[in-house]
C-alpha cells in the first residue's frame, strides 16, 4: 500500500464533524476517536493519516505540502489567504462574519473614521476596502464584544452563529460580511501527484454530505 | 539599541558545506543542459528600475517588491524575476540579433514573502528563454529541456501542461467587467468549486458558464482531452485543445518512463503574461512547483519589440531542499594530500603543492608547527596522505590507514 494521505483537521467541532463524515462513508475511525494525547492518527482502511491541528496551522501544513488535505473553516481561509486548492464546501460548521455595533446606533453616519475591533483584521480590512471606507482596525484576542461596550471601538467584525452573545451585550448585526462553513482544502502539488486517490476520497465524501 | 550584526535578515540564509555543494551541483547540471541546447548565458543587474516591472501586464504586485531609490530619487527594485529584464534586453540591445535567440540565466530573484511562513525572500533561479519562434517545435524544445532538467535531479517527477487560451476564449464570450473576470480566474486557479459555481450561477446558464465551472476539474492524463471536447463543443476551443493534445502526446513520448506528463486545463496563473502553453514541474516531497513557465508572445512587445517567446525557470532552492531531504549522501570534497614544511623548507613545500595541484590533486599546506598536530588534523579531515618536505633530507611520505 502506498504512503497514506495526510489530512489535517481543525481541532474541536470541525474535527468531530469530519470524523462523523468519514465514519458515514464507512471508514473505521476508532483510533481518532480514542486518540488520547496523540496528534497523528491512522484511519487504515481509508489509507488516511489524520493530523490534529489549530485552524491556522491546518493551512500552514497544507500550504507546505506536509499534509495533503485539510479541513478548515472559511473564516480562517479568509483571514490567512495562501496558495492551496479549496475543493469542497463541507456544509457543516456554518456561521457568518458580520459587522455589529451597539443597538440603535447608526453605524455609517457621520464623517468620522470608525474604529473596528476584531480578531480578523484582514477580513475586516478587505470588507471596508470594498466600501472604500477608511477605518481604524484594532486587533483583539478575546471577547471582541467588549470593545464597543468599553467604547474602544464603534463596531466589531466577528463570527456570528446565533447572535445570542451580541444580544446579551446590547449589540446587533449591522451588515453580514460573508457566510462561513468548513472547507476541504488540498495542497496544489499533492492533488496532482496523488490525483486518483484524492479524487476517490472526495467523491466518497461528497456522496455522504 | 539592538545590534543585528550576527544574524541575516528574515527570508535569507547562508549556505554552507553540503547546502552549498547541493546548490552548485544543481546549477552546474542545469547550466550544462542549457548550454548543450545552444543557450547562451546572460546576467542582468540585481537592481532595475521599478518601471521594468510596472508594465500593462503587471504580474508583480507592488507590495511584493523590494524597493529603494537611486541617487536621483528614482525608484529601483531588487529584480523579482529574470524574464522581464531579459525581455528588456531583447527589445533594446538584441533588437537586431538573428532569431531565434536562445538565452539562459542563473541568478537570484527577490520578493517579499509574508513573515514567519518559512519562505525565502531570496530565491536562486535558473531558466531558459527561447525568443523568436511561434512554431510547435519551439514549445516542444522548451518542454523537452524542462524534462531533461527534471530528470537530472534524479527523482520521480511530473511535468504538467496547460493552455491559457481556453480560459481566455471562454471569458471573452461573457459580457462582464474585468474585475469579475479576475474573480473567476482566481477561483479557477484555487480550484474553488463552491464559490465558482455560485458566481457563475449569477451569470446565467450557458455553454460558457458550464464550461468554466468544470475547467478546474479538467486535469489528469490523456482522458482529459476527450472530456474537455465533450464539455466544450466549440470550434475555436477545439483548435486549442488539438494543439495542446498534440504537444502532450509528443512530450509524453520524449519523457519516456522516468517521469510523467500530465495536463491541467485549469492552469490560469499570470493570465496577462502567458499567451499559450503553460508548464509546471513537480517533485514528490515539495509542496509547490519547482518549475514554472510558458509561452509569452506579447510581453516583449510591451518593451517595443513584437517578438514571440517561450521559456521556464527552475526554483533551485526548492530542488535543493528536496534533494537534501531525500538523504542522498553529498560527496564532501576532501584533500588528497597535506604537505608539511620543515622549518626553512617552506618554498619547496609550496612548490611541491603547486606541482601536485597541476597534476590534478587537491593539496593542502599544513598550517601547524609540529608534525603530530598535522597527523591529528589529517585524521580528522580524512586526508589520506602527508608529505613532509625537508630541504636538508629527502621528502618523506606518510600514508594514513
Amino acid at each position: 500500500m502506498s504512503k497514506p494521505i495526510r489530512i489535517a483537521l481543525t481541532k474541536g467541532r470541525l474535527e468531530k464533524d469530519t470524523v462523523g463524515l468519514l465514519e458515514k462513508t464507512g471508514f473505521d475511525c476508532t483510533a481518532v476517536r480514542e486518540k488520547g494525547r496523540k496528534l497523528i492518527l491512522p484511519v487504515p482502511d481509508a489509507n488516511l493519516e489524520v493530523v490534529l491541528a489549530k485552524a491556522n496551522d491546518v493551512i500552514t501544513y497544507v500550504e507546505h505540502g506536509v499534509c495533503d488535505l485539510g479541513v478548515v473553516g472559511k473564516d480562517t481561509i479568509m483571514e490567512m489567504n495562501g496558495k492551496f486548492f479549496e475543493l469542497v464546501d463541507l456544509g457543516f460548521g456554518k456561521c457568518k462574519f458580520a459587522l455589529a455595533a451597539k443597538k440603535g446606533t447608526d453605524f455609517y453616519s457621520g464623517y468620522g473614521i470608525k474604529t473596528i475591533a476584531t480578531k480578523y483584521p484582514n477580513v475586516a480590512r478587505s470588507f471596508f476596502e470594498t466600501k472604500n471606507m477608511d477605518t481604524e482596525i484594532i486587533k483583539i484576542e478575546g471577547s471582541v464584544e467588549l470593545a464597543p461596550l468599553l467604547e474602544l471601538a464603534d463596531g466589531i467584525v466577528d463570527i456570528v452563529e446565533t447572535g445570542t452573545t451580541l444580544k446579551e451585550n446590547g449589540l446587533e448585526v449591522i451588515e453580514d460580511v460573508a457566510p462561513i462553513s468548513a472547507r476541504l482544502i488540498a495542497n496544489t502539488v499533492s492533488l496532482k501527484l496523488r490525483h486518483q486517490e484524492i479524487e476517490k476520497l472526495i467523491k466518497l465524501i461528497e456522496e455522504n454530505l | 539599541m539592538r545590534n543585528y550584526d550576527l544574524i541575516t535578515p528574515e527570508g535569507t540564509k547562508d549556505l554552507l558545506l553540503e547546502e552549498c555543494i547541493i546548490r552548485r551541483n544543481i546549477e552546474s547540471s542545469l547550466r550544462s543542459i542549457f548550454k548543450s541546447g545552444g543557450y547562451n548565458e546572460m546576467i542582468t543587474p540585481g537592481l532595475e528600475f521599478y518601471d521594468v516591472f510596472n508594465l500593462n501586464s503587471r504580474y508583480f504586485p507592488q507590495k511584493n517588491l523590494y524597493k529603494l531609490t537611486d541617487s536621483k530619487g528614482r525608484l529601483l527594485v531588487l529584480r523579482p524575476d529574470s524574464t522581464m529584464p531579459i525581455a528588456r534586453v531583447v527589445a533594446t540591445r538584441l533588437k537586431d540579433a538573428l532569431l531565434p535567440l536562445k538565452l539562459c540565466y542563473n541568478q537570484t530573484v527577490y520578493r517579499t514573502e509574508p513573515a514567519l511562513k518559512g519562505r525565502s525572500d531570496e530565491i536562486a533561479q535558473a531558466g531558459i528563454e527561447l525568443i523568436g519562434s511561434q512554431l510547435k517545435i519551439a514549445d516542444l524544445e522548451v518542454i523537452s529541456t524542462a524534462v531533461s532538467a527534471l530528470k537530472s535531479f534524479g527523482m520521480k517527477f511530473s511535468l504538467e501542461l496547460g493552455h491559457i487560451g481556453i480560459f481566455k476564449e471562454l471569458v471573452s464570450r461573457l459580457e462582464i467587467s474585468d474585475a469579475q473576470k479576475e474573480e473567476i480566474r482566481q477561483l479557477i486557479e484555487a480550484k474553488n468549486f463552491p464559490a465558482l459555481n455560485d458566481l457563475l450561477d449569477t451569470l446565467g446558464n450557458s455553454f460558457v458558464t458550464n464550461a468554466l465551472k468544470v475547467l478546474p476539474g479538467l486535469f489528469g492524463g490523456i482522458e482529459v482531452f476527450d472530456k474537455a471536447q465533450q464539455l466544450m463543443p466549440d470550434e475555436k476551443i477545439k483548435a486549442i485543445l488539438d494543439e495542446l493534445k498534440a504537444i502532450y502526446c509528443d512530450a509524453s513520448e520524449i519523457c519516456g518512463d522516468d517521469g510523467e506528463i500530465t495536463v491541467d486545463l485549469g492552469l490560469v496563473n499570470k493570465t496577462d503574461y502567458y499567451t499559450g502553453i503553460i508548464i509546471k514541474g513537480y517533485l514528490q516531497g515539495h509542496g509547490r512547483e519547482v518549475i514554472s513557465g510558458g509561452r509569452y508572445d506579447k510581453l516583449i512587445s510591451e518593451f517595443g519589440y513584437d517578438v514571440p517567446a517561450v521559456g521556464f525557470a527552475v526554483n533551485i532552492d526548492a530542488v535543493a531542499k528536496v534533494i537534501a531531504k531525500s538523504g542522498v549522501p553529498v560527496e564532501m570534497p576532501c584533500a588528497d594530500v597535506i604537505i608539511f614544511a620543515e622549518a626553512g623548507s617552506e618554498v619547496s613545500a609550496i612548490k611541491k603543492a603547486q606541482e601536485l595541484r597541476s597534476e590534478g590533486l587537491t593539496v593542502e599546506n599544513a598550517m601547524f608547527e609540529d608534525i603530530d598536530t598535522v597527523r591529528e588534523y589529517a585524521k580528522e579531515k580524512r586526508i589520506p596522505k602527508i608529505i613532509i618536505v625537508d630541504d636538508e633530507n629527502d621528502n618523506k611520505t606518510e600514508v594514513l590507514a
